[in-house]
This record gives C-alpha cells, sequence and structure tokens, in this order.
C-alpha cells in the first residue's frame, strides 16, 4: 500500500518541478496553489511534542489540446515529521486526466477522484464517464479502487472497490433530479448496495423545494431520507425548515449490519436575517428522536457584526441538550483587514459540556491568533497559533501552522 | 378518497413545475463569475428573484455550528451540480479526505489536515456527545475504519461509558439495563472499539438472545455476503 501511495506521488513532485521552471514556458496554462507549510502540534497517541514539514500542491494544467478539451489536475501533500518519530508521509487527495465533449457527448475522467452520487460518495482510484446531449436525461458511470484514510495513515485493504451509476435530469432550469445506484464491495462480498435519489425543485423565484434518499437493497430500508424547504422571505430574510431521519448503517460485511438498531430523526428550523450591512443575525432550533422516546433539543443564535466595512465579528451561543449529553458553549471569530495585505485574526471557543450521567460538567476552551501577509498578489505568509486550555493530557494543548503560499 | 386528494396534489404540483419551467430562462454558465466576491453574487440572485444557492449556512461556511442543514447534499449532487465551474476538487476534499492548501485563518488544522467548523473547540474531548446526535454526519466523510483505527491505540477501558462503568462497590455494571439501548441508539460507538463485534456474539449467536431486528431480511445479507456474515454465529446450512 505505501509503495502505491509513494508512486502516486512521483506526479506530484514532477508537478512541484514543472512549478519552479515557470509556468509560460509551453502553451499549456498551468495554475494552481503551492503551500509551504510547518505544522507543529502535540501528538494524542503519545503526548509528545510534534513538528512537521509539509508541501501541499494543487494544480490544473489545461489547454494541452488545440480544442482546449482535455486537462490534469492534482492535489496531494508530503510531510515530514523531525521530532516525534513519525517520519514521512505522503497523502493525494486526486490526480486525474479530464477529457470533456468526445462527440459532444461523453465525459471522461481518469484516475483517482472525488466522486458523489445521491446514493454514495467516496474517493477512487479509477474512471468516471458521464453521456451527456442525449436528451432529457444524462448518464454517468463511475468505478474503481475504493481509497480509505485514517488519521495519519491509508486504511485501503485489498479488495476495497466502488462501482456506481446515475440517471439525472437535464434541460429544466428549475428542477435537478437524480437516481443513482452505489455498489461498494471488501474482500468478504459486497459490503454496501445503495440505491440513492435527489430532488430539488425552484418555485415562484423564492421557494426552493429539495430532498434527498438513501434505500439499502440489503436490510431494504431507507437508511438516510431528507427533505426540506427554503423560502427567499426578501433580500434580507431566509428560513429554511428540514426533515431527516436515518438508521445506523454498516457494511453488509460487517456482523453489526445484522443487529435491531433504532431510527433516529430530526426536525429544524432556522432563519437568517440581514438587517443592514453592518449587522446580520441567526437562530435555529433543532428537534432530536433517538426513538425509544429519547430525544435532543439543539438551540443556535448568532450574531455578525461590521462595525466598519474592514473589520468583522461573528458570535455564536450554541446551547444542547438531552441524550447524549449537554453542550453549552459560544464561539467568537473576529478578522481584521489592517491593510489590503495584512490581515489580523483571532478568535475562541468556549464549551461546558456533560456527556452522561458518569461525567461531570467540564469545559472545553480554545484561543487562537492569526495573521495572513500578501508579499503581493501571488505569495502570501500564514501564522497561525492555537492554545486548547485543560484537554485531554495538556494543560496548554499548543498548536499551529506558518504557510508560505504561492498562487501561480 | 386519499388517492383523490394524491392525484390532485401530484396534478397541482406538476402544473407548478410546468408553469415554473416555462417561465425560466436556461440555466447559465457561472466560470466568468468564479472569481467574483461572493456578496455581489446577491446583485443577480436577490435582485432578480434568483434562489441563492450559496446562502448563509451553506455547508456551514460562514456559521460556527455546521450540524445544522443537510441542503449541500442535494445541491453538491451530479444533477444541476455546477460547482466545478468556481471551484476545483480541493474545495470539496479539504472537508471530506483531509488537506488545506487555501484555508482561512480562522480554519484549525488537526495534525496536518484542516477541520470543518463543526469540529469545535477541543473536538478530542466533545467528539463523544457530537458522534452520538447524529452518527451519519461522521460517517458521510469517516468510513468506519477511521474511527477504529484511532480508538484501537488506546487501552481498552480507558475510555468512560455509562453501561462499561461499576455501578457500586460490588462492582455490579450498568451493562444488562443500559447496554441494549444504548446499542440500538447508537451501534457504531460499540463498533469503534469491538470492530470484528467479537464481544456481542458471546451473548448474540445461534441459540442465543436474537439480534435482528423483527422484518430482518437474512436471505440478503446471506446472498450479498456469500454467506460469510452468517456463519460467523450459525453453523453451514442452518441459515
Amino acid at each position: 500500500m505505501v509503495r502505491i501511495q509513494k508512486r502516486l506521488l512521483i506526479p506530484l513532485l514532477g508537478a512541484t518541478l514543472l512549478t519552479a521552471t515557470g509556468t509560460t514556458t509551453w502553451a499549456l496554462e498551468f495554475h494552481g496553489r503551492s503551500s509551504t507549510q510547518y505544522l507543529w502540534f502535540n501528538s494524542v497517541f503519545n503526548g509528545k511534542k510534534q513538528a512537521e514539514f509539509a508541501q501541499l500542491l494543487s494544480f490544473a494544467l489545461t489547454d494541452i489540446d488545440k480544442e482546449k478539451k482535455f486537462s490534469v489536475h492534482g492535489y496531494g501533500r508530503i510531510s515530514q515529521d523531525v521530532m516525534n518519530g513519525d517520519g514521512f508521509d505522503g497523502r493525494l487527495f486526486y490526480f486525474y486526466a479530464d477529457y470533456r465533449d468526445l462527440f459532444d457527448k461523453i465525459d471522461i475522467r481518469a484516475g483517482r477522484q472525488f466522486v458523489n452520487y445521491a446514493a454514495g460518495s467516496a474517493l477512487v482510484d479509477g474512471g468516471m464517464v458521464d453521456l451527456k446531449n442525449v436528451g432529457p436525461i444524462a448518464f454517468s458511470v463511475m468505478g474503481g479502487r475504493n481509497v480509505l484514510y485514517g488519521i495519519d495513515r491509508e486504511l485501503t485493504r485489498a479488495g476495497d472497490t466502488v462501482f456506481g451509476a446515475a440517471a439525472t435530469l437535464v434541460g429544466y432550469p428549475a428542477t435537478d433530479a437524480e437516481i443513482s445506484y452505489f455498489l461498494k464491495q471488501d474482500s468478504n462480498g459486497v459490503a454496501r448496495e445503495t440505491i440513492g435519489a435527489m430532488f430539488r425543485q425552484y418555485l415562484f423565484g423564492g421557494l426552493k423545494l429539495y430532498g434527498n434518499l438513501r434505500f439499502s437493497t440489503a436490510s431494504e430500508t431507507f437508511e438516510e431520507v431528507l427533505g426540506g424547504v427554503k423560502y427567499f422571505v426578501n433580500e434580507n430574510l431566509v428560513v429554511t425548515g428540514e426533515w431527516f431521519q436515518s438508521y445506523p448503517t454498516f457494511d453488509y460485511t460487517s456482523i453489526y449490519s445484522i443487529f435491531a438498531v433504532d431510527r433516529y430523526q430530526e426536525g429544524s428550523f432556522r432563519a437568517d436575517y440581514t438587517i443592514n450591512d453592518m449587522f446580520a443575525i441567526r437562530g435555529a432550533y433543532k428537534r432530536q428522536d433517538f426513538g425509544e422516546m429519547t430525544v435532543g433539543d439543539v438551540f443556535e443564535a448568532g450574531l455578525k457584526v461590521r462595525p466598519i466595512p474592514n473589520l468583522m465579528i461573528d458570535l455564536a451561543y450554541d446551547r444542547r441538550q438531552g441524550y447524549a449529553g449537554s453542550l453549552d458553549g459560544v464561539t467568537l471569530d473576529v478578522q481584521y483587514d489592517h491593510t489590503p495585505n495584512l490581515q489580523l485574526a483571532g478568535g475562541m471557543a468556549y464549551d461546558v459540556y456533560i456527556k452522561d450521567r458518569m461525567t461531570n460538567r467540564t469545559t472545553s476552551q480554545s484561543y487562537w491568533l492569526g495573521t495572513r501577509y500578501k508579499l503581493d498578489k501571488n505569495m502570501s505568509f500564514d501564522l497561525r497559533v492555537q492554545d486548547n486550555v485543560d484537554v485531554w493530557k495538556f494543560k496548554h494543548d499548543w498548536s499551529g501552522r506558518v504557510a508560505f503560499n504561492y498562487d501561480f | 378518497m386519499k388517492k383523490v386528494f394524491f392525484i390532485c396534489a401530484l396534478l397541482i404540483y406538476g402544473l407548478l413545475v410546468f408553469q415554473q419551467q416555462q417561465s425560466s430562462a436556461e440555466k447559465m454558465s457561472h466560470k466568468e463569475y468564479a472569481n467574483m466576491p461572493l456578496k455581489d453574487c446577491n446583485e443577480c440572485h436577490k435582485a432578480q428573484g434568483i434562489p441563492l444557492s450559496h446562502d448563509n449556512d451553506w455547508a456551514g461556511k460562514h456559521h460556527q455550528n455546521t450540524d445544522w442543514m443537510g441542503e449541500h447534499r442535494a445541491l453538491a449532487g451530479k444533477a444541476g451540480g455546477n460547482c466545478n465551474e468556481c471551484h476545483t476538487q480541493a474545495f470539496c476534499s479539504d472537508c471530506h479526505t483531509g488537506g488545506g492548501v487555501d484555508v482561512e485563518l480562522r480554519k484549525v488544522t488537526f495534525k496536518r489536515n484542516y477541520m470543518p467548523k463543526n469540529h469545535r473547540s477541543d473536538f478530542i474531548s466533545i467528539h463523544p456527545i457530537k458522534a452520538k446526535d447524529n452518527p451519519q454526519t461522521c460517517t458521510r466523510c469517516h468510513n468506519q475504519r477511521y474511527c477504529s483505527d484511532c480508538h484501537v491505540r488506546f487501552p481498552k477501558g480507558s475510555l468512560r461509558i455509562k453501561s462499561h462503568n461499576p455501578l457500586g462497590s460490588n462492582g455490579q455494571k450498568y451493562w444488562a439495563l443500559d447496554h441494549s439501548t444504548e446499542a440500538r441508539r447508537n451501534l457504531q460507538s460499540c463498533q469503534t472499539c469491538h470492530p470484528t463485534g467479537d464481544v456481542c456474539i458471546k451473548c448474540h449467536s445461534s441459540g442465543k438472545v436474537r439480534p435482528h431486528p423483527r422484518n430482518f431480511k437474512a436471505g440478503n445479507f446471506r446472498d450479498k455476503t456469500n454467506g460469510k456474515m452468517c456463519l460467523k454465529c450459525h453453523l453451514p446450512g442452518t441459515f
């Protein structure tokens, strides 16, 4: 697995070199961002300080052919720990070749990519083919190796694959609809087989209805159902209502898939009101039903203030109570654009929580400061430092990052 | 009567949709607006009665608590999905698979990866509450292996779970009373520390306490896994 990962990183390194040699040598267009970072944090596994150098690169190589149909896109990261012995790490988020409008009907994408159907989403090493301009329905198929990541390593195993297909409605400006199929396999057989549907309808210029559902063919139940309505009352007021239900679901190849579980449901309501250029407020309420007469209530209230155009203050209060514990907290973010090139920012979060009857009230606090300085329109420096107070094994859990970003 | 009502409702809805389609212009490309500040989108999207897509809480972009709305699932779907006219896949993957090449200052990183804003304050401390809140929210981005991969590195028994804790001085546990309801509501939590389910099978295998739901479709599970799952508890030929 590691060998595969390193092999995939070679193109990333090559692209980095291309960046260094300039972008105008060929007729090609080569754009993206390189971010060279130094990060430090405490390891949750052994409590020791960890420090890493990381190189991130995201790029798009376009205009490869005369008709500008072919392009290559990539995004990856390599990092080296210099303090805690975690060593070298690499992660390829995507790297794919994209050919569009073959015979004006077919789009082909090959390589590592993120795919998303109503029935399921995955990061795949494989391909996706879209068939379009064949009437009011467009079609899509995808498949490949199912790439899974853990906190600090890839967790893909032999036999992990996904396959999917979708049919979507096209040509109706106010209506979007999709029916799709998602098949996930591992070494023990079919792990998931899901039929999904998505629907979105705009009405009267200010009303939107939407929904999403997933049906499991093994348990013959709707794993997830989402229905929502959004109403734009006027230019400044948006209200949203949603209902969602789900069952805890597992791969069919897991023993947990055969256990009885309770249905989870929630209904939520939200209002966002922009009073003027200076003030915006929001409020939301969610009712959660975990089954067996067990419920939870969640509230949120927020205020966004811009006392002067280059200062933004965002304050939010959240309260959760009921099953699964309580959480009561505030968050504050402040951002100040001192000059067009210098941005200063800071914030905090203060939460009081109780996990269940066995634990006492505990606080979770975090405080952070950051600054961004633009050297010119292509280059910038970021510095961000955060302190989490009295958490886990640490009285002060300091972490941060310094980044040099280059847009090309 | 119900059928008549349903047919009438369907007809009215169909007429509304037809009227809407007739009055709408063709869906346009947004590529040329890709670098425009979001607030400037309102010039069209508010003034001309076009519904906003990137409204205030789209995926929690502008808010602190991002668990609120699932709307962006529908927006980012294959149908009508024009996200790639403005965004690269990095925009999706920074939240869904990690990364952080283009993060704002207020965004937190955990180890090497950017964390979405719904991972508030010290998320390691409060994630048990969030994981019970709506477990499907976790699995949208994290495979179950992600949870086990971390929890397996801590000694068993070091995490506080109500049904696992002593009730009194004699060491009696809440187990018999509470574990079944805990499991039915949040079975993912059990799998996190017991990924193979070996501890469950001790009591829930064939001939003991039946774990299946009332309408359990045994044949479906047998067929999809070639009986491998069934064999964990049942003898060959008995299922």
